[in-house]
């Protein structure tokens, strides 16, 4: 069955390339018929592959399929070929089964848009990507598939083109992102000219076993690719892009901006970890950059009013997580997480667009409340998932999945008290950030009333959603509830186990803590926004503290910081060179090259005693070229 | 000789018969069809007989000619591009004044003396193949007699023909008197050690003789004149089929000697290979008359395969092959494009005619389109693949300042062949613009196989690099 797996990605791109042909002469029922069945039948054959891979023994858990050799220039020999361990089956259950979940979804909440093929060719040429990306045994294939994704990130936010803002919004996505991806081409670089392959597992390989000389150069390679994942996983310092980037349709935010494209680089680093660990002081780096970027996401989600930015900020947040996992080494906690988030996250996604397409397009919270009763499976749906966020303890998959993480930081051989703290007072903004969404959405006095009432195509992708929300928690738990490894042990042949030190406090106490922040962030929630939400509504006084509003609210001032550092002055020269001086030496050789043909022109004189003159020269010419020289 | 031997000239001996078929069919029963259809069945069992007579050991059929891999596959080409020149003329034909018939059969005897000049071993069957070729030509240039353009064209090249004819005859005599030998194999050997005034003086006045059949510099200036005067599906076939053959004998037995950077004779081809590219690209660069202009670009392409040709490293021959054959896919396709619109009394050949023509026939200037991207060596299509080739066997050996000098001419080729691809996408002139006729069945599966192939290859090379690798095995 493992010979399936080409199938695959296959399947979305014959998808995509129908309704990029004929989509437009399509009607409605074929171009979601289309869009959503390539993506289901990809799903379906996902799972099929996984079972057969899940029967082979431990040790065998590795699939190379050679598809064709693409060509052949002496010792370039590039290779179709797909590669598959734990990890990149991991991935793609998430990316498949979610993907058709929310292809389902949009079925119902795209149905009135015009560019409704358009609209499923997009996020058919994303899952293709994705998995491609996923998928790929070496890096430049996965290059493409990660451009690829970039691509169908910036087409799908600015899918509504006509609005200004949208089409910055996409354009800004694409240039922050390119920024992390040069970085990574420049790194791919770097790799190639060291080891003189791309081959993922002979790059691993072959730095695995780097002697001093190399080991500056695979250091620095980690420090590139890094880049590239930040970039793409919105994390400090090139964030920038993801709140903009709700512009998009709800479910491309869901699929793209939550739950698959934006942990590509937490599959990057996770596949290249040897890289990361050649280098001593790289992991730390990663480390600090997921902290700094959970604590900023968190305190910025705080003050959102717009539903869908919050829930941007803590994808930030979440993805933080998994950085400041993957940092101290805690590898496998990170892919859980990234595992529980992808499903809990997309539900939040989903939920809260059902709940913008029953107001009317709505998307202030503060113009929302008391949709409890209007909105029940929603509220259930969308309660499920901010408990899970919210790692409230035992039934939901986001606590045995955030508590894996904070144990991994808190026992690492490379974690310390200080990561530990902070990824505690995280834990206290996310559930306070969650159910304040929760608190203003769905309780008190209801603002506006539902227009129109989701369809099952909407509910049912939310339904499953739930169900996963809980029970993919249970894969994995902690020695005092139950000690369940299925997860851990899965990718143990994929991934270097984590390397610990003993600490004084017991597990237990520690979960009591960790719990305690959850649970404390929810109290602070209700106090505030239930119980006072008079006062949280207009946070006026003091006005240091209204200060510090504006400034958590604008995601810490980093646009207006690039603004001046880079755009302006980029701007600024742009228009001081507005005659480009460089420009002048392509056309002075443009000048040249004209000069030239008019020379030449004049010697096709069209007479035939000419031409024969020609050749007569260049005999002479060759003959002393032969005999003389 | 024996019948053995008659067996092994087969594919030969079918294109002769043909040509003799189609004659006396014609005498009795004067038909466009059945004497394209005659040439086109001929065609492809000359193609059935290649697999057959090819066998790993070479066959020297009497001392003339020789049958192996190499020369199988490239008569192959031949064939293959003489199909496609036959279907372009049925449609091009189409109202002629003249007798349509013994166009075809003079394809025919063209298309005979291009596989022996792919074939030969020895330089008085090498002389014959080309003069068939040659003679051929002639006639098939000023075969619409009532334009003048066509019969200017004629002279134009009959004349430098004659001379060049001269120059190949002088040369040789010059070698033979020294060396004692017309046998091409025995020369490859006698040559490397032989050196001296009177020899090295042949081989000049040899290639120069050559290099006019290749429109190289210095014997270029003819091929605009020619390209444009002759009709279109003519054109596709010289460019293509009469150019290629001399290649691929240029290749067979001078490639060793001219890779030989210590040589004069690499000297020499290192000259017209930059010049050639240079003058095609430059002189190419504002024409304003297409025919004309793709009669500049076919020249640079020669310059470019010389560079692989110079190389004459271990992927020299597959690099020659695969850019041979790429070649003659994206040529008969651009001139393909030209002849189907195009009849014997009014050819589209201007930027004027070709202004618009995507809002007015959009397949052929699709067609147009990846041809011309392919020429220019845009990445996905074949154009592409093929100049990486070359570039990579000149890197291989380091040979530089060829590389370097190709890079440079490939950037100012596509000046021109984008100027050409806006063209077709520009609003259509009203006042200008010319009636095109109707396109017949088979010429459009035929454009529509040639853009298929040139993608194809582009994005999959691998079965051509196969083919590529295995002539690299036989040379």
């Amino acid at each position: 069955m493992l010979e399936l797996l080409w199938l695959i990605p296959t399947l979305p791109l014959v998808g995509f390339l129908i309704l990029a042909f004929a989509g437009p002469r399509l009607p409605r029922p074929a171009s979601a018929l289309v869009g959503v069945l390539s993506v289901v039948f990809s799903a379906f054959v996902t799972l099929v592959v996984a079972a057969a891979f899940v029967s082979l023994p431990p040790e065998n858990r590795v699939y190379a399929q050679v598809l064709r050799t693409w060509m052949e220039i002496g010792p370039f020999k590039p290779e179709i070929a797909l590669y598959m361990d734990p990890l990149s089956l991991i991935m793609l259950v998430v990316v498949t089964v979610v993907g058709s979940l929310i292809h389902i979804y949009s079925v119902e909440y795209m149905i009135d848009d015009d560019g409704y093929s358009r609209f499923f060719a997009y996020m058919n040429l994303f899952v293709s990507s994705m998995v491609i990306l996923v998928l790929a045994d070496n890096l430049l294939v996965l290059y493409v598939g990660w451009e690829g994704v970039g691509l169908c990130s910036y087409l799908l936010i600015g899918f509504w083109y006509r609005e200004d803002v949208n089409a910055q919004a996409a354009m800004k996505a694409f240039i922050v992102t390119r920024i992390g991806d040069t970085a990574m081409a420049v790194g791919l670089f770097l790799l190639f000219t060291t080891f003189g392959t791309l081959n993922i597992q002979a790059v691993m390989k072959a730095a695995g076993s780097a002697d001093s000389a190399t080991a500056a150069a695979v250091t620095l390679a980690a420090l590139l690719l890094l880049g590239g994942a930040v970039g793409k996983s919105a994390q400090l310092p090139l964030q920038t892009w993801l709140p903009d980037a709700m512009a998009g349709p709800t479910p491309v935010s869901a699929l793209i901006h939550a739950a698959t494209m934006v942990t590509a680089g937490v599959y990057l680093i996770a596949r290249t970890h040897v890289l990361f660990s050649v280098g001593e002081w790289i992991q730390p780096v990663v480390a600090g950059i997921g902290l700094a970027t959970l604590l900023l996401a968190g305190f910025s989600a705080l003050t959102q009013s717009d539903i869908k930015r919050v829930l941007a900020y803590s994808t930030m947040s979440q993805i933080g997580y998994m950085f400041l996992a993957l940092g101290v080494g805690a590898w496998s906690a990170a892919m859980f997480h990234f595992f529980t988030h992808a499903f809990f996250k997309a539900l939040l996604f989903l939920a809260a667009g059902s709940i913008i397409v029953s107001l009317h397009h709505e998307q202030n919270m503060f113009k929302m409340g008391g949709l409890r009763t209007q909105l029940p499976v929603t509220f259930w749906t969308f309660l499920i998932g901010a408990a899970s966020l919210s790692s409230l303890p035992l039934v939901t998959s986001g606590f045995y999945s955030k508590d894996a993480i904070l144990w991994g930081v808190w026992t690492s051989a490379r974690g310390g008290w200080w990561l530990t703290a902070g990824a505690l007072l995280g834990a206290v903004l996310t559930s306070l950030y969650t159910f304040r969404m929760v608190f203003l959405t769905f309780f008190g006095e209801p603002r506006q009333t539902v227009t129109r009432k989701p369809g099952g195509f909407l509910h049912i992708p939310m339904l499953v959603l739930a169900f996963g929300a809980v029970a993919v928690g249970f894969l994995e738990t902690p020695l005092t509830l139950g000690d369940v490894r299925l997860f851990s042990t899965f990718l143990g042949t994929a991934l270097p186990s984590h390397e610990t030190v003993y600490r004084e406090a017991g597990e237990l106490i520690f979960q009591l803590i960790c719990i305690t922040a959850s649970v404390a962030g929810v109290y602070i929630a209700y106090r505030l926004y239930l119980r006072g939400r008079q006062r949280v509504e207009h946070p006026t006084d003091p006005p240091a503290w209204a200060a510090l509003h504006r400034f958590w609210f604008v995601g810490w001032s980093f646009d207006l910081l690039y603004d001046t550092l880079f755009v302006k002055p980029f701007l600024w020269i742009a228009r001081l060179n507005r005659r480009d001086v460089v420009d002048l030496l392509s056309i002075a050789s443009a000048w040249v090259m004209e000069a030239c043909h008019e020379v030449l022109s004049l010697l096709q004189t069209g007479r035939l005693r000419h031409y024969t003159l020609g050749v007569a020269l260049g005999a002479v010419a060759a003959i002393a070229i032969m005999v003389f020289l | 000789m024996n019948p053995g031997d008659l067996f092994i000239l087969s594919p030969l001996v079918l294109i002769a018969a043909g040509a003799v078929l189609i004659m006396l069919v014609a005498a009795f029963y004067r038909s466009r069809l059945v004497a394209a259809l005659l040439s086109l069945g001929t065609l492809a069992a000359a193609f059935c007989a290649l697999p057959a007579v090819y066998s790993p050991k070479v066959a020297h059929v009497t001392a003339l000619i020789v049958i192996d891999g190499y020369g199988l596959t490239f008569v192959g080409l031949v064939l293959g591009g003489t199909f496609a020149v036959a279907v372009l003329s049925y449609g091009y034909l189409e109202g002629t004044n003249e007798q349509p018939e013994e166009f075809y059969v003079l394809l025919m005897t063209a298309c005979l003396g291009a596989a022996v000049v792919a074939c030969s071993s020895h330089f008085a069957s090498f002389f014959f193949g080309l003069e068939i070729l040659n003679v051929s030509l002639y006639a098939l240039i000023a075969y619409a007699r009532r334009r003048s353009r066509g019969l200017e064209a004629a002279l134009k090249y009959l004349a430098p023909a004659a001379t060049a004819d001269a120059f190949l005859l002088f040369g040789m005599a010059l070698v033979y008197c020294k060396l004692g030998t017309m046998s091409f194999f025995k020369l490859q050997d006698l040559l490397v050690h032989q050196d001296g005034p009177i020899v090295s003086a042949g081989m000049a006045i040899f290639f120069l003789g050559i290099a006019f059949k290749l429109a190289l510099v210095p014997s270029y200036m003819w091929a605009p004149d020619v390209y444009e005067g002759a009709p279109a599906p003519v054109t596709a076939f010289m460019a293509t089929v009469s150019k290629g053959v001399m290649f691929v004998f240029l290749f067979r037995y001078f490639g060793e000697l001219g890779s030989n950077s210590g040589n004069n004779l690499f000297i020499l081809f290192s000259i017209m290979a930059v010049g050639s590219m240079f003058a095609g690209n430059l002189l190419g660069l504002l024409q304003r008359n297409v025919k004309r202009m793709l009669a500049c670009s076919s020249i640079a392409h020669f310059g470019y395969v010389l560079v692989a040709f110079l190389s004459g490293g271990s992927l020299a021959s597959a690099a020659v092959t695969i850019y041979l054959t790429v070649y003659f896919l994206m040529t008969l396709g651009a001139f393909g494009v030209i002849a189907v619109l195009s009849r014997t009394d009014r050819e589209a050949e201007t930027f004027a005619d070709f202004q618009g023509l995507a809002w007015r026939r959009p397949w052929p200037a699709l067609v147009l389109t990846t041809m011309l991207l392919s020429l220019a060596g845009i990445p996905v299509t074949a154009g592409f693949l093929a100049k990486l080739y070359i570039l990579a066997a000149g890197a291989e050996v380091g040979r530089w300042a060829l590389v370097v000098l190709l890079i440079v001419n490939s950037v100012i080729g596509l000046f021109y062949y984008f100027r050409l691809i806006v063209t077709l996408y520009l609003p259509v002139d009203v006042q200008t613009r010319a009636e095109f006729p109707y396109i017949p069945a088979a010429a459009r599966v035929l454009l529509a196989l040639l853009t298929l192939f040139v993608l194809f290859l582009g994005l999959y090379p691998g079965p051509l690099v196969d083919v590529g690798n295995i002539i690299k095995a036989t040379v």
